[in-house]
């Protein structure tokens, strides 16, 4: 009865069937012992995308088909080509998994109208904030840099982080939802009114202090970058003044110009981005990644037969470069092909929404998404200075997957306020130039 | 709204088409490069406790093999010499990649390579671990003397046999022991590697390959054949004490102060910079410039025999002026360069390019691939090397190199010194002089402290000592040739 379902279930067997096809053939490849504690492993990760599946036939039975299905390939690539590098990351992967399956069906079963989560702002706000400052509190007491700062609960680590630019693209939803209402000129056709409101600069100038902290403390790029294209994105879709995006841009390129020159650490991730032939602390991870991509080549080395864990990080930040070795650019390709998928899914889904904040969220998810997919796979293709960034549903990374997760869930519930798209065909944003001669 | 929707996704279209653009530059187009590149050790690490052939001397010594072992990797690569090849084999390790022939023929010994990895019929369709077993050319008995007659000296010898060029020995002190690079025991072997490569004599430079040095007067005999060929092999240029070099240049003067003069004979025997001068001045830069092209010494690839070690051999360039052009000013040669010089002369002219590896071998023994000689040029007419022959031999009996001489065999010779900042002293031997056999080439380097003439009779004694132990080497050592 339901076409999104079907379409859902079908393409989650495929992901199931692929995963289970790329550890198999890893596992035959010459040299590798097979590990059978894999097994029970990758049972309970296709239970758990069952019952993710089930729960959206429950809660969610028209949302959107393809978002899940291209979560769970991703994560099944990552536990092919980045989990089998370190079998010790499996079983807390596990844990994080059933974490994030619990909270993917806390959100669909508990949040049945998104307008809830909007009376939530303030206190997503200051969560957010909380999380985002607390590398300054550490920093501060500890007097240590630490890009990603975690809190270690046995096994487990939590690192809020992820967390909270989530909490804050939320917060950003709502708040730019208000400001809409506040001023509704556009609809009016005089969307010059919009310039009127002055409050505006509070988002404007917090953004870019939150950014700041992120450079200074984090001494992150990537995550900058996050911040920053989900906030001129969310920005540009609900205000759209060029010159404040332009203020609020030259001003981020100024924090990171300054931070270069003042913080050492800042100063030797950027030499090891412009040199990373040279042998410092960062370097290293660079150019190795480049001689395992080129190792690649157009249709890589195979599963299993990689360089594992020879570059640093492998696991987490650098988790692309095994998958685009092993797969070579065909296999690199698709990967980035299923993150743009994401985020036009999103985008589509921002355009037909009926509420504006579930709309501007629609927005910021999808960014949330593509950038830090984008801004994880720059670093090895030297695109960013290195910095810690997990790569969305694939690193090893369970902290960010929890989050990732709960973000899917958020999306996959603005899908089912929108209507169903009659023409499945038309998932890409190609929807968008058609209306908009009538939005 | 939704304009601005499809802005900000097409913003992200155009920033993922910079990723894919990236991408296929990294993985396709530029990806020869990046597997290519010097510090690219990604291959040889791979292929670190995989099954890898040995590597043999010409006279059947194991160098380097791959042991069974016990342990959490189960093959080990042992080199039973240790230091005493360590610049020739280099060394494979599990974190620092690979250097010597471990990594520039890691292909053959790994079995990377189709023509080894495809070893029968049957190997197209059982996937079986096929390496190479290489041959080098190096003669263990070769490098034993060479390295009992450098013992407490810095710096480097090298045997060359000129009619096949072929390297018999390669010695460079300080060295390491590539066994303690190859350790399982990782931690020890970055802490091993990081000691020697921040060494300061760079243990880890293979220095008869990888280290340039001032030629200063054994550039003369090249002053000499250019001379020859200019047709002004009867000059004879009055006796001084120096020279006067054109504008800024400092005076080439002799040692010593010394008078001399004359025929290029005598030129050669007393080692007399002034008229080395004077000559270089008469024929002008250009003929030495091209003779020094057609002996491969400046403008071309430095020397290579195929084994990839570190160091800092730069290209070289002839002096602007004439006349310390003639003299050999400025011109930096290897070791390796230095042989290969002088076993041109004694091959009659013809240039063969020198070769350590002879032969990749299959598991049964059979010959999958042969180095052959590789004849580079004709460098100068047989009778320009004879005439060449003649003034090295001369130099031997009556001239400056008459350390070198032996009771049984003639021997002709040269060397060159340099008592100025920081010392080092050269000396060429080949052997015998009728149709030599050998050619050997001693760099050392002092710390300023020895006497010249002292440090002169040390090598002299080290290039001898090494020449005539090579000649009475049963030459049925030979076990492949």
């Amino acid at each position: 009865m339901n076409n999104q379902r079907v379409v859902e279930l079908t393409l989650l067997l495929l992901a199931a069937f692929i995963t289970l096809a790329t550890v198999a053939v890893a596992a035959v490849a010459a040299d590798v012992r097979v590990e059978w504690s894999a097994i029970p492993y990758l049972a309970a990760l296709l239970l758990l995308w069952g019952v993710s599946h089930l729960s959206l036939r429950k809660w969610a039975p028209t949302a959107n088909g393809l978002l899940f299905p291209i979560a769970a390939l991703l994560q099944g690539l990552g536990v092919a080509f980045v989990l089998r590098i370190d079998p010790d990351l499996l079983l807390r992967h596990l844990v994080w998994s059933l974490f994030a399956t619990v909270g993917f069906i806390a959100v669909l079963a508990g949040l049945r109208d998104l307008s809830q989560l909007r009376k939530l702002q303030t206190p997503l706000g200051l969560i957010g904030l909380v999380c985002i400052s607390i590398p300054v509190i550490l920093k501060i007491s500890r007097g240590e840099v630490d890009s990603y700062p975690s809190f270690q609960f046995g096994s487990v680590a939590i690192e809020p982080s992820h967390m909270g630019i989530l909490c804050l693209v939320i917060f950003f939803g709502a708040w730019l939802a208000n400001y809409r209402s506040r001023n509704t000129a556009e609809y009016l056709g005089e969307a010059d009114r919009l310039d009127g409101d002055p409050s505006r600069f509070i988002p404007l100038i917090g953004a870019w202090l939150i950014i700041s902290v992120v450079v200074i403390f984090q001494n992150n790029m990537s995550s900058a970058f996050v911040l920053a294209a989900i906030f001129l994105s969310m920005w540009w879709v609900a205000v759209g003044r060029p010159i404040d995006l332009a203020f609020f841009a030259a001003a981020v390129v100024g924090s990171v110009l300054l931070t270069i020159d003042s913080v050492p650490e800042f100063q030797s991730r950027f030499d090891a981005w412009v040199d990373p032939w040279s042998n410092s602390q960062f370097s290293e991870a660079i150019s190795r990644s480049s001689f395992a991509l080129a190792q690649g080549g157009l249709t890589g080395t195979g599963p299993g037969e990689g360089s594992a864990d020879w570059v640093p990080g492998a696991t987490d930040q650098f988790a692309f470069v095994p998958i685009a070795e092993e797969l070579g650019f065909m296999g690199g390709t698709a990967v980035l092909s299923s993150y743009l998928l994401l985020a036009g899914v999103g985008l589509r889904l921002a355009t037909a929404a009926r509420k504006e904040f579930e709309s501007l969220l629609a927005v910021g998810i999808a960014i949330f998404f593509a950038s830090q997919a984008w801004a994880a796979i720059a670093v090895p293709l030297r695109f960013l200075p290195p910095s810690d960034l997990s790569l969305p549903f694939v690193a090893s990374n369970g902290s960010a997957l929890f989050t990732c997760t709960i973000a899917l869930a958020l999306l996959l519930r603005v899908s089912e306020t929108v209507p169903i798209i009659p023409d499945r065909t038309q998932i890409l944003p190609r929807i968008a130039f058609k209306s908009r001669g009538t939005a | 709204m939704t304009r601005r929707l499809v802005h900000v996704g097409i913003a992200f279209l155009v920033i993922y088409g910079l990723l894919f653009f990236r991408l296929e530059m990294v993985q396709i187009f530029g990806a020869r490069n990046l597997r290519e590149h010097p510090q690219n050790t990604l291959e040889i690490t791979l292929d670190f406790d995989a099954p890898r052939g040995a590597i043999r001397t010409a006279d059947g010594e194991t160098i380097a093999q791959t042991v069974a072992v016990k342990g959490a990797r189960n093959r080990l690569r042992q080199y039973p010499y240790g230091s005493l090849y360590s610049h020739v084999v280099g060394f494979i390790s599990a974190e620092h990649g690979g250097a010597g022939i471990e990594r520039s023929h890691n292909d053959f010994l790994a079995g990377n390579d189709l023509s080894v990895r495809i070893q029968d019929n049957r190997d197209l369709f059982v996937d079986q671990a096929r390496t190479g077993q290489l041959e080098l050319s190096i003669r263990h008995d070769v490098q034993l003397v060479t390295r009992a007659a450098m013992a407490g000296h810095l710096g480097a010898a090298v045997v060359l046999e000129p009619a096949s060029g072929s390297v018999w020995g390669m010695w460079s002190t300080p060295n390491f022991d590539p066994n303690h690079l190859s350790s399982h025991d990782l931690r020890a072997a970055a802490t091993d590697f990081s000691a020697l490569d921040s060494d300061g004599a760079q243990p880890l430079t293979n220095r008869v390959e990888y280290h340039s040095v001032e030629i200063g007067s054994l550039f003369t005999i090249l002053t000499a054949a250019a001379a020859i060929e200019s047709n002004l092999h009867d000059i004879s240029v009055p006796a001084t004490t120096s020279f006067p070099a054109s504008q800024s240049s400092p005076a080439i003067t002799n040692r010593d102060s010394n008078a001399c003069g004359g025929t290029i004979e005598s030129l050669m025997v007393n080692v007399c910079r002034s008229g080395w001068a004077a000559i270089g001045q008469e024929i002008g830069r250009e003929p030495m410039q091209d003779i020094s092209d057609r002996f491969g010494l400046v403008g071309g690839d430095p020397l290579r025999t195929g084994n990839a070690l570190r160091g800092d051999r730069n290209q070289t360039e002839l002096s602007p002026s004439a006349a310390h052009a003639a003299v050999g000013t400025a011109m930096e040669l290897t070791p390796l360069q230095v042989a290969h010089l002088f076993a041109t002369i004694a091959n009659n002219g013809s240039r063969i390019q020198p070769r350590l590896v002879e032969q990749v071998r299959a598991h049964d023994g059979s010959v999958i691939h042969d180095f052959e000689p590789n004849v580079l040029n004709q460098s100068i007419s047989k009778e320009t090397a004879a005439k060449l022959l003649g003034l090295l031999s001369e130099n031997v009996k009556t001239g400056s190199a008459q350390g070198l001489a032996l009771s049984a065999v003639p021997v002709a010779g040269m060397s060159a010194s340099r008592f100025s900042g920081s010392n080092h002293l050269w000396m060429v031997a080949l052997a015998p002089v009728t149709r030599p056999e050998v050619v050997v080439a001693v760099l050392l380097e002092g710390d300023g402290s020895d006497d010249q003439d002292t440090a002169e009779a040390t090598v002299a004694a080290i290039t001898r000592r090494i020449t005539e132990a090579v000649l009475r080497l049963p030459s049925s050592n030979l076990g492949g040739s």
